[in-house]
């Protein structure tokens, strides 16, 4: 059998192989160049979401651009790292859309997915709570420890998520884990 | 000595004997750093060009954002070169029969040199760069990018 996934995942499964019989998703399958081109454009992407992203996290970690205060980076950069996470989710789906099947069939692809969320929550806790404290307003020169353990989670959550991207091809399938 | 006989002595080698007999993890781990020093090297060029356009990080002197960027950018490059170099060497006959590789080298010729020739000299000078070396800022950073389109190809033709 060559689609086996544990009992919990069969209804997702199921909905995954609908996706992709979906006319866009095998329109996107069927195409010589389009998954390698949107895989290209997912790559591009990455480099103005996560690429910068890891600029400001090495600022909050006071490795980098020691000269401009968090805030002056976070304004001026997180415009074009926001655009690269569109990027990077539009073209995620797409390439989801045409491969679903696969992806619910691989034991790292829900790994990946959970540390976005984790990384997605570091994310939103520094700019909500930790990024508006005192200590951050008063000292933004000199951080606090809390806004740089912040950069270094969040270096090394989106490297975690891309080695476990990469390596979604790489490693067994539900299949051959179980 | 033929391009062949090249190839074979490369692929004959310790290192490239050592790569492709090992597991295939390794060969994920170096696709993981290549990955991961290319985005170093871009993250570092899109950021000199933000500054340059008046984009991002005003406050800092150009030269500042140069050095600073510079740093990360060879350390990225030294990162994507050293294991791209090691991917290929463990099959070479693979690559150079691919013409997305072939593109990629190209591509990434042509951006090395716009890069050592124009940009490096544009960013030298102290003042925001005009149009004419703003165009040349958009020219590198599109071969880089192009790079990485023919690049993420490779495994598709």
């Amino acid at each position: 059998m060559n689609d086996y996934v544990p009992p919990p995942l069969e209804g997702l499964y199921a909905w995954a192989l609908t996706v992709e019989s979906a006319p866009l998703g095998v329109a996107i399958a069927e195409s010589r160049f389009a998954f390698a081109i949107i895989e290209g454009i997912h790559l591009i992407g990455l480099v103005f979401a996560v690429g910068l992203l890891f600029l400001i996290d090495l600022r909050l970690m006071g490795v980098l651009l020691r000269g401009v205060s968090v805030h002056r980076v976070l304004a001026q950069l997180r415009p074009w790292a926001i655009a690269g996470f569109v990027t990077i989710f539009i073209t995620g789906t797409l390439l989801f859309w045409s491969s679903a099947g696969r992806l619910v069939q691989s034991p790292v692809f829900p790994i990946k997915l959970g540390l976005i969320a984790l990384a997605g929550l570091n994310a939103l806790y520094f700019e909500l709570v930790i990024a508006r404290s005192e200590a951050v307003r008063q000292h933004p020169w000199q951080l606090p420890l809390s806004a740089r353990l912040a950069g270094a989670s969040s270096l090394l959550l989106w490297t975690l998520v891309i080695i476990a991207g990469r390596l979604i091809p790489y490693l067994p399938t539900w299949q051959t884990t179980l | 000595m033929t391009v062949e006989h090249l190839l074979d002595l490369l692929q004959n080698s310790f290192i490239a004997r050592a790569v492709s007999k090992s597991d295939h993890l390794v060969g994920a781990a170096l696709q993981i750093f290549h990955i991961i020093g290319f985005l170093l090297l871009l993250a570092a060029l899109l950021l000199v060009v933000l500054r340059a356009f008046g984009s991002a990080l005003v406050e800092l002197p150009l030269a500042r954002v140069r050095r600073d960027a510079g740093r990360l950018a060879l350390a990225g490059f030294a990162l994507t070169f050293t294991s791209g170099l090691l991917i290929f060497i463990a099959t070479p006959r693979l690559y150079v029969h691919n013409w997305a590789f072939l593109l990629k080298m190209a591509l990434l010729a042509a951006a090395l040199l716009v890069q050592w020739t124009l940009v490096c000299r544009l960013l030298q000078r102290e003042q925001t760069p005009r149009l004419l070396g703003r165009a040349t800022l958009v020219l590198s950073l599109g071969l880089w990018f192009g790079v990485s389109i023919a690049g993420r190809m490779i495994g598709f033709i």
